[in-house]
């Protein structure tokens, strides 16, 4: 089922979660809302549920107005974050809920009941644990009891916020991967809240960054970490070095240094430069610390000097802080064996030359 | 733990943290005093209770209870009580529901209102009854004209019961309601349920502990009520007498053993309370340590 | 497109608080409003005459007098009581933990006549008391006694939960600085459950104030001597002065309600203290 947001507002007190919110979700496909907390993004999520009532806009699902649908009748599942699992019922108690309090007319016999609970027990890797109580389990067994309770109503929707924020880092690796898969294999249209950029990345088909209220940017995991559409978007997508400089004669110029945007063929969307202006523009040039070529010597490209102030060699990615000429301090990411091949001591003397560089004008 | 046990001086429940060890000579008279003070507060008062009521033997006792007196008071006690617990129940769980899971305005104060009867003396509560239907009351006359009977008659004492009780089921509930939050309701019924399935399967069973204690406080205070239920009882011996009523009447009398063979019951009701209080407080610390103990386990096998 | 109504996802808003708001009102609004309609049926000359005269001038003070010596009594013994059940393990603790709840189940009338028995003159203590020269029932001391066993409970239940909550890795700071253990109770321990020692003696305060059941039996109710606030309306009803009655009434009542205002200034404060 699609999801469609159209105008969407929703003020709490003198506080606006929601400003306008516009967004489609396709049929099927696995989107994840991103967004620092106070972003909107767990309100826009129990909007579309109708746990919360939006104060302006609609949402149609398939095309059609569910805005005053109550949060029974809209055929979602919603994956709490604290998971809200029952917890004087046992895991066989929780996930047959949904089906226990249909009316009788709709509601399946015991035997099925039972058949369909253990089918999804069984798909979330939790058949042996139907007798246990909540309060007996581990957070990420919490967490799927939590998706199997929510998926046994059959959904057209699941919506999860953040599924994997209570749980400690190794059992989010698993599960994240574990919800990639098993969205490829029920293909329910799915939209999940996130503050965790690397989470929002590798799991969905598309993200949404969100930010006061609003929607920064929409796009593919690809399209917001390499074209991001503006600032917001490209300091929460990962760590970056901020210049302030100018744009002149369609060249990034910041310190000493002048680059072109679309250096060495890597495209940047650089749709805000015009390139026929020649007068100088006051601007912010970005570098991720991944963008950096180091050499030991000047060697022609166009370059700032630095000095290694420290080097965390823990890891396949060395990284390196460095402090440039004019006292600003840069980071600076490369391979492991680039690193040994360098030779890089502290306090050495270096040149930084950006392979890409992304500018937003002020 | 169970080593140190024999010194009656106690010993710190810090055990090995050495820091934070008081001095032996004050543990040692900190305890004193603390257990002397307790035995002298409560446990004697409960001592001389038991010891004068049975201070003929059984059969005194028995008969003390025995007497038609003692035994319409005891009925109209339970009558009070098996009105006004059930009336607060029923308030006390819609105000928990109200307060817990719905932001309106005026809350703190609808909070404070529901614990006014807590700080209305128990004699000024009875006398806003009689202010109201007894004879010189607001509706007195209307009341006399029609032959009712509230003030020093059965529905007085009711009333005054109801009013002293109010809010004892409501502030066991509305803290544990609120920290219960609203999630597994909004769970309830964004899988389909509707608002009295939520109640019942979800609410009930979270609050169950709650209710049973805050309705033993409250069946405590319908039985033990005396000032408020003095003011407008009018002390009719066998019609409107209550057992706390009685037991001052003998005790006035200077008829001791019955008195006291009386206050041995509701001594026997405080303690059956105390008793249940600390088994639900027992099985809730043990269920949290469980819990916390199979999650470390289960996390540990996973 | 714009909804007026605020829709709620949970049901039964309108029914449950539209059930407080009625069943509050019908059981305790109405008749408390009755008593203050009552009192504006008084001239302020009438109602200041009646809420000044020299008997229940007499019996506010003994109220508040011996309220506040319980609270005083409780918030010293009440402290020592707490630390001893938090901190100290010893035979029997569990139960005399149990049993610092007696007061708010026990029926105030059964603890009055058993008080009473014990400090009466024959008594058990009144006995041991009467041969140092001291009266304790039948006398304003035994007006206290009873206060102190109504209001126990408070400051033991208030200070109980901060101090089994207190960090200890604090006291083990204030050691590690080189603090004596008195200092470190006085300076660490003891402002920490300030707040909530105070808001044990202001509860078990305004619970004195309102007492009534066990005072009376262990007081003796000589007006002038014995005789407290709650007895002296009581005694108004009974002789049909309603109007002297709801005057003293309100006065209490004003006392009571300013004991709110206190209490709520006071859990705040402890809140906040709380981190």
């Amino acid at each position: 089922m699609s999801i469609e947001i159209q105008g969407v507002t929703k003020v709490f007190g003198d506080f606006k979660a929601l400003d306008q919110i516009d967004l489609t979700v396709p049929s099927g496909e696995l989107v994840a809302l991103l967004g620092p907390s106070g972003s909107g993004k767990t309100t826009l999520l129990r909007v579309i549920a109708g746990l919360e009532s939006a104060d302006d806009g609609s949402i149609l699902f398939d095309g059609e107005d569910a805005t005053t649908r109550h949060v029974r009748e809209r055929g979602v599942g919603f994956v709490f974050q604290h998971y809200a699992l029952f917890r004087h019922m046992s895991v066989f108690e929780n996930v047959a809920f949904g089906l226990r309090v249909r009316p009788r007319r709709l509601r399946p016999s015991r035997e099925e009941i039972r058949e369909r609970v253990m089918k999804l027990l069984k798909l979330v890797q939790l058949e042996h644990l139907g007798k246990r109580y909540p309060g007996q389990l581990s957070g990420g067994q919490r967490q799927r009891v939590a998706l199997a309770r929510a998926l046994a109503v059959e959904p057209k929707v699941l919506l999860l916020d953040e599924p994997f924020g209570a749980l400690d880092a190794r059992v989010r690796q698993e599960l994240r991967s574990w919800l990639r898969r098993l969205h490829d294999e029920i293909h329910v249209t799915s939209v999940f809240v996130t503050h965790d950029q690397e989470e929002a990345l590798e799991v969905a088909d598309r993200v949404v960054v969100m930010s006061g209220g609003r929607i920064e940017q929409i796009g593919t995991p690809e399209e917001v970490f390499h074209h991001p559409a503006n600032e917001f978007v490209m300091h929460f997508l990962g760590n970056v070095n901020v210049f302030h400089g100018r744009v002149e004669g369609g060249k990034a110029v910041f310190g000493d240094v002048a680059v072109e945007h679309g250096e060495a063929g890597t495209a940047t969307r650089s749709s805000e430069v015009e390139p026929l202006d020649d007068e100088a523009k006051p601007a912010k040039v970005f570098i991720r610390p991944h963008e950096w070529d180091i050499a030991v010597y000047r060697n022609g490209r166009p370059a700032m000097e630095a000095v290694v102030i420290h080097v965390n060699a823990a890891g396949p990615v060395v990284k390196v802080s460095l402090l440039s000429e004019s006292g600003e301090p840069v980071h600076a990411e490369l391979p492991l064996e680039h690193y040994r091949s360098l030779e890089l001591r502290t306090g050495q003397r270096v040149f930084l030359s950006p392979r890409k560089v992304k500018v937003f004008f002020d | 733990m169970a080593g140190a046990a024999g010194h009656f001086g106690g010993t710190n429940k810090a055990g090995g943290r050495v820091g934070t060890r008081d001095p032996w000579w004050m543990r040692w008279s900190l305890t004193v005093v603390a257990v002397v003070f307790l035995a002298v507060m409560l446990i004697l008062p409960l001592v001389i209770v038991f010891a004068t009521a049975f201070s003929k033997g059984w059969s005194g006792f028995a008969a003390a209870i025995a007497e038609s007196e003692s035994w319409s008071a005891i009925k109209l006690t339970l009558l009070a009580a098996a009105v006004s617990v059930p009336l607060n129940i029923v308030f006390g769980v819609a105000a928990a529901w109200a307060i817990s899971k719905f932001e309106f305005r005026g809350k703190d104060l609808l909070i404070t209102l529901i614990d006014l009867p807590f700080s209305v003396s128990p004699i000024i509560a009875g006398m806003l009854f009689v202010l109201l239907f007894g004879a010189h009351g607001w509706l007195g006359s209307w009341l006399a004209a029609r032959d009712i009977k509230i003030i020093f008659a059965v529905p007085g004492i009711v009333l005054a019961t109801v009013f002293v009780t109010v809010p004892f089921v409501a502030r066991e509930l509305i803290p544990l309601m609120q920290s219960q939050g609203r999630e597994e309701e909004e769970a309830a019924l964004s899988l389909g349920a509707s608002g009295w399935q939520a109640f019942f399967r979800v609410t009930i069973p979270n609050i169950k502990w709650g209710l049973i204690y805050g309705v033993i406080l409250c069946n405590a205070r319908a039985l033990g009520e005396f000032g408020a239920v003095s003011v407008v009882s009018g002390h009719i011996q066998g019609v409107t007498n209550t057992m706390p009523l009685q037991i001052e009447i003998l005790y006035n009398e200077y008829k001791f053993v019955p008195a006291f063979a009386m206050a041995s019951l509701l001594v026997l009701m405080a303690l059956l309370t105390l008793v249940v209080k600390h088994g639900i407080e027992w099985r809730a610390a043990r269920s949290h340590a469980q819990a916390v103990d199979e999650t470390v386990g289960a996390a540990a096998t996973a | 497109m714009v909804r007026g109504k605020r829709h709620r996802v949970l049901p039964g808003f309108g029914l449950t608080c539209g059930y407080t708001l009625t069943y509050l009102g019908l059981v305790v609004l109405i008749p408390l409003a009755t008593l203050f309609l009552r009192t504006s049926s008084l001239t302020w000359a009438q109602f200041w005459t009646t809420v000044t005269s020299e008997r229940a001038l007499f019996a506010y003070k003994l109220t508040i007098g011996a309220s506040f010596l319980a609270a005083l009594v409780n918030s010293v013994f009440g402290l020592i009581v707490a630390w001893v059940l938090v901190r100290y393990r010893f035979p029997g603790r569990a139960i005399l933990d149990a049993l610092v709840d007696l007061p708010f189940a026990l029926p105030t009338a059964v603890a009055g006549i058993s008080l009473c028995a014990l400090y009466a003159p024959g008594g058990w203590l009144g006995g041991m008391l009467q041969k140092a020269g001291v009266q304790a029932a039948y006398a304003p001391l035994g007006v206290v006694i009873a206060m102190v066993f109504v209001s126990l409970p408070f400051v033991v239940r208030t200070v109980q939960p901060v101090l089994a909550d207190l960090d200890q890795e604090v006291e083990e700071a204030s050691a590690s600085l080189g603090a004596r253990r008195w200092q470190t109770l006085r300076r660490v321990v003891f402002p920490s459950v300030l707040p909530s020692l105070l808001t044990g003696l202001a509860l078990a305060f305004g619970r004195s104030l309102g007492e009534f059941g066990s005072i009376v039996f262990i007081s003796g109710n000589m007006p002038g001597r014995t005789e407290i606030a709650s007895l002296l309306i009581l005694t108004r009803l009974e002789e049909f002065d309603y109007a002297g009655a709801t005057a003293i009434a309100v006065v209490m009542l004003g006392m009571s309600f300013g004991m709110i205002f206190v209490i709520n200034v006071l859990q705040t404060w402890s809140r906040r203290g709380a981190v």
